[in-house]
């Protein structure tokens, strides 16, 4: 404990020289700028950044870099609030809560939610970090593809309390996303699938102009489309501070999704994307009032919101304690100190304790540059909704088609995203819920890799769910939610969807 | 006001006359200088990988010999055929490069074995330089009773088709290094490919597969850390940085021998002097102390090669592994 404090001590002394300082608020700064451009995210952000920290020493790099990412997280969320476009995969599910309380007039208090909620979670990654990054390192390591076939299995079974809606139509969205997921190169037998002859779908269609399309486009389609024009909003300053109700009510959700998306983020792969999902999908189970979710429900912004600034803290245990890049993001981050000779590896700690801890410090920093950055400028966001729609709308639109474009510079994208725009306003015309799409489409590519990894190594025997005991209790875990959710099915009993008026007989 | 007006067209006459004479001179100046603005060089993977930690430096330090900016662009994809197949395809002035990798040759084969419409073929591409090639070099899970590679044939052929490796993704850079091994000892091994590096190392420091091919970069913390053990290198020679490690040509195995390299290509068709001018600026560039020493802190130390002799590499290499491919065959068909 006592060499803990030491080490932060230096690390806090490596934080708080100028140079460093200048750097971590940059960083946040450019970050933030990053993350509000839509269809641009924390990966899209710091991979543009990397070559210019080049030049740079190693420390100031990754702090800059670490500003970055988390400065686009929190970015990401404001426009996903304001205008219900997400910057990347996990800020879909801030979209749908987020955007609704925008549109009730409540556009400051959720920006406000989520900044604390971010914080909050940021702190308690970092402490998390700091403390047990060795052990929880070692722990994370043993999630090799059973395990992780396991956790995606789980992820599958919230799709049930994600969307408000009837549950056929629920399916039969989570159904397209996994669909749109197959498309690509099959990763075990190298055949492409469903590319139409496009070189530009091998890898697949991404999530991130597939959200912007079906959240962001479609609503500017929706506006457009409206008789007459919806007022502009005015914003006063009372509106702009979170009630004691919406406090008490977002405590909860924070401190939860804060321990889920740690414990998510620190196992390797991608599976922190799902962390909000998660987040989401608990909140909503736990509710007293589930049927508040999807029209402006604080819990449904700060519980994913926590989750996944928590999971993007979690995502640096391995990468730092053990040298191993777990997330696209991390893989740029290690690029970045690579450059610099410095070999990423079990020794990283203790050969370059000034990195480990200075980093570790400057993202105590960093979290308090962007909470104190960001809450006075929710005012600002929220007056940029004064801007009338005709304005505003076009601007809006020609930022996403810009973005989704400088990510990997490819015209497919921004086609992906103008075609989803398209499909999006169909579907919501006919009352479709777009959350589990967005969910299909992260959780497809990511199950049928593990699932057929796991089979690969097993020679093709299912038995290997039930060797490894991580694996065989989060399956277990699966299956009771799993029957929970169909219990109302097969005994006619009352859903909590039929408790609150949803249920499709009634619907 | 008469003087006024005159002053005027005058002005005007001059500001014309200068404006025709510009625009005659710059086809003439594009004709004596080649290049007269910025180059791009295409990356064909995302920012961060080996393709791209080479450009990087490559195109910082051409710059100060061709005297115009060398932009660099990543056009990541499908396992490098987007990126590959946008230098293939531009227009062969010699002001579009790319920095590709090996795998360069296998997309086409891969092409071929599958019936797909080719995304680019080899004839599509004059090489400049080879710049860095590195060997992989076959590290195992600490548990794993093995210390040679004899002992390791040995473990393998006990157990034949149950102990598992990672690779980087079928037809991946570090699956044909492994596919070339297997071939050689005929060991039957499981495969699990990841989509990366990364991913592919992780699974062995997890214990979840037995061993992968790994770049002597990306291995080199966790070899120091004990946490993998190396056992053999696909090298021609033993690596710098390796130097316990025997190579499969040491041990006999003559045709075991495999580098993930990386060099500068151009589209087919740029003019002689063009070309020439790109040349002598990549071996400029891989004669400069400040691109060795930032190369050497990847890891990655540089091998350089000029065009003709590049070509000859290229050529064997691109055999070897169209042949190898085949072998590999389609996975269902095995």
């Amino acid at each position: 404990m006592v060499e803990t404090f030491n080490n932060l001590m230096l690390g806090f002394s490596v934080a708080l020289s100028p140079e460093i300082l200048v750097y971590a608020f940059a960083g946040c700064i450019i970050g933030t700028l990053v993350g509000m451009m839509p269809g641009l995210g924390p990966l899209a952000g710091i991979s543009l950044l990397l070559p210019a920290t080049f030049g740079l020493n190693p420390i100031v790099a990754i702090v800059l870099l670490s500003g970055v990412y988390y400065g686009a997280m929190y970015g990401g969320s404001t426009t996903s609030i304001l205008m219900r476009i997400p910057g990347e995969a996990a800020s879909v599910m801030t979209c749908i809560d987020g955007y609704a309380m925008t549109q009730k007039g409540r556009a400051g208090p959720a920006l406000a939610i989520a900044a604390i909620g971010s914080f909050f979670a940021g702190t308690v990654g970092v402490i998390g970090l700091m403390l047990l990054a060795p052990t929880l390192a070692e722990f994370a390591l043993r999630f090799g593809p059973p395990e992780y076939t396991a956790l995606l299995m789980m992820g599958l079974f919230i799709l049930a309390y994600m969307s408000g809606g009837s549950m056929l139509k629920t399916l039969a969205m989570a159904g397209l996303g996994l669909m749109i997921g197959m498309i690509g190169i099959d990763i075990m037998s190298g055949y492409t699938r469903f590319s139409f002859g496009l070189v530009e779908l091998g890898d697949g269609v991404g999530i991130v102009p597939v959200a912007v399309g079906l959240f962001g486009i479609s609503e500017i389609l929706l506006t457009a489309g409206k008789g007459e024009m919806p007022d502009v909003q005015k914003p006063k300053l009372r509106d702009l501070i979170p009630s004691r109700e919406e406090f008490r009510l977002s405590v909860g959700p924070i401190g939860r999704g804060s321990l889920l998306g740690f414990l998510i983020g620190i196992i390797p792969g991608s599976a922190h994307i799902i962390s909000s999902f998660v987040s989401y999908g608990i909140e909503r189970r736990m509710s007293k009032h589930p049927e508040r979710f999807g029209n402006g429900a604080i819990e449904g912004v700060a519980g994913p919101e926590s989750a996944n600034n928590a999971a993007a803290s979690g995502a640096f245990v391995p990468m730092l304690a053990l040298g191993i890049p777990t997330s696209p993001v991390t893989a740029v981050m290690i690029a970045a100190i690579m450059v610099h000779g410095i070999s990423p590896g079990p020794l990283l700690i203790q050969e370059q304790p000034e990195l480990f801890w200075g980093f570790v410090a400057s993202m105590y920093v960093g979290n308090v540059v962007l909470l104190v950055l960001n809450l006075p400028m929710v005012g600002v966001f929220v007056n940029l909704l004064r801007i009338p729609y005709a304005y505003l709308y076009p601007c809006v639109l020609a930022f996403c088609i810009l973005g989704t474009y400088s990510v990997t510079n490819s015209m497919i994208d921004v086609w992906i995203m103008l075609v989803m725009g398209g499909l999006g306003y169909v579907l919501r015309k006919f009352d479709f819920d777009l959350a589990p799409v967005a969910l299909g489409l992260v959780l497809a590519p990511m199950l049928e890799l593990s699932l057929r990894q796991s089979l690969a190594m097993s020679g093709g025997d299912y038995g290997i769910f039930f060797e490894r005991p991580i694996a065989t209790t989060m399956l277990g875990l699966g299956v009771v939610l799993f029957l929970f959710s169909i219990k109302p099915l097969i005994f006619k009993t009352k859903d909590w969807r039929a408790d609150v008026g949803l249920d499709e007989a009634k619907g | 006001m008469k003087i006024h007006a005159a002053k005027t067209i005058t002005k005007g006459r001059v500001l014309f006359t200068a404006v025709l004479l510009a625009l005659s001179a710059v086809p003439a100046m594009a004709q004596d200088a080649f290049p007269n603005h910025t180059l791009s060089m295409i990356v064909p993977f995302p920012p961060g990988g080996v393709a791209d930690t080479t450009a990087r430096p490559t195109a910082a330090i051409m710059e100060k010999y061709l005297k115009q900016p060398v932009a660099v662009v990543n056009r990541p994809g499908a396992g490098g055929a987007v990126g590959n197949a946008a230098v293939a395809n531009a227009k062969p002035d010699g002001y579009t490069m790319g920095m590709v990798l090996s795998s360069i040759s296998v997309i086409p084969a891969a092409d071929e074995l599958f019936n797909r419409k080719p995304a680019y073929s080899l004839d599509q591409f004059a090489p400049i330089a080879l710049i860095s090639a590195d060997p992989t070099i076959l590290v195992v899970h600490p548990s794993l009773p093995v210390k040679t590679l004899k002992e390791l044939v040995a473990l393998a052929n006990s157990k034949p088709g149950q102990m598992s490796y990672s690779s980087s993704g079928i037809y991946g850079a570090l699956h044909m290094p492994m596919e070339m091994f297997l071939h050689a000892t005929k060991l039957k091994m499981r495969h699990v490919p990841t989509t990366g590096g990364g991913p592919a190392i992780t699974a062995v420091l997890g214990g979840h597969v037995e061993l992968t091919a790994g770049g002597p970069a990306a291995i080199h913390g966790h070899v120091k850390a004990e946490k993998l053990r190396p056992i053999v290198s696909w090298g021609a020679t033993r690596h710098p940085a390796y130097p316990d490690v025997p190579t499969f040509k040491e041990l006999g195995y003559k045709d075991v021998e495999y580098f993930i390299w990386a060099g500068l290509v151009g589209p087919k068709g740029m003019p002689e002097a063009v070309l020439k001018t790109l040349r002598d600026a990549a071996r400029k560039t891989a004669e400069d102390p400040e691109f060795k020493n930032a190369m050497a802190k990847v890891n990655s130390p540089v091998q350089y090669m000029d065009a003709p002799e590049f070509k000859k590499y290229w050529d064997a290499d691109a055999k070897r592994l169209a042949g190898l491919v085949k072998i590999v065959g389609k996975v269902d068909s095995k």
